[in-house]
């Protein structure tokens, strides 16, 4: 694959375009790699200690001081805090109220909740809360 | 948004609801008796934003709960109501803004009225940003 990289002056006009005729996999932990700087987070399963994909990833939530990650089907807790777990998990993921950061590619669809206020409903049929003042941040990563 | 500036914009609101409440009450005045001029108190004005003040207050609770259950938060809403219902009617007696029943329960439907032309607005805007958030929402969805 031809790579053509132009230098810039203002980092926040950074972006990348990929002319691909398929999606493979290689291109896709490409995408993941540039979006998030970093593809895994070391979790633990019980007594293991599992690598979890930024992508599997659905929402992070932080119960009694303890972190844990939840995937479609597992949940997984991780010695990251939850404001270290904003700042590493960039570009997909934001905000939805005080102890949780979901994944805006996981949300199948949202429905306007009392108090202005969102229930998101989640790809694996999960429902969340995004709170009155967690909303703005959800528009503004969507670019409305 | 900071409480301080949530409550000097809800004062804001508050104020200029009443004040067409009370313009919309002069003219149906007008339009009955054909009085060009209106007497009022001296104090009306400053009545008016105190009453505001006061009745921005009650959205703290609204704002504490924002993470709260539904029933919770129904029941704070009902709280919230009853809460600005006894501000508006204590003021309105302190302030004698009315002498009697006649002339009370005027202010009594102005303030469901009001009430519940906001809640109607917020919910309308609610349902648009849905509609916004859904549609954004398909573009980058994870397919799963």
């Amino acid at each position: 694959m031809k790579v053509n990289i132009r230098q810039i002056e203002s980092v926040q006009e950074e972006h990348a375009d990929l002319y691909v005729a398929e999606i493979t996999e290689p291109i896709q932990n490409a995408v993941e790699l540039l979006e998030n700087n970093c593809i895994s987070i070391p979790c633990t399963d019980g007594m293991e200690t599992v690598m979890c994909r930024t992508t599997s990833i659905y929402y992070v939530e932080s119960v009694d001081k303890h972190t844990y990650v939840y995937t479609k089907e597992l949940c997984y807790e991780t010695k990251y805090r939850l404001y270290e777990l904003e700042e590493i998990l960039n570009t997909n993921f934001f905000r939805c109220s005080k102890a949780m950061i979901v994944n805006i590619r996981k949300i199948k669809k949202v429905k306007a909740d009392l108090n202005s206020r969102m229930r998101a409903e989640l790809l694996n049929g999960e429902q969340i809360v995004i709170s009155r003042s967690y909303v703005k941040e959800l528009k503004r990563k969507l670019g409305i | 948004m900071t409480k301080s500036k949530m409550i000097f914009h809800q004062t804001l609101i508050i104020a200029t609801a009443i004040l067409f409440g009370i313009g919309i009450q002069n003219l149906l005045e007008y339009v009955n008796r054909g009085d060009e001029q209106i007497v009022c108190q001296w104090y009306l004005p400053l009545s008016i934003i105190l009453t505001s003040f006061l009745c921005s207050l009650p959205t703290l609770l609204l704002m504490e709960g924002e993470e709260a259950g539904r029933k919770r938060m129904i029941g704070r809403i009902v709280l919230h109501f009853f809460t600005i219902y006894l501000t508006v009617s204590a003021c309105g007696y302190l302030f004698r803004w009315y002498t009697d029943w006649q002339e009370y329960l005027p202010i009594a439907v102005m303030i469901v009225l009001i009430y519940g032309f906001v809640w109607a607005a917020m919910c309308w805007i609610a349902k648009k940003d849905e509609k916004k958030i859904n549609e954004a929402l398909k573009d980058i969805q994870d397919q799963e």
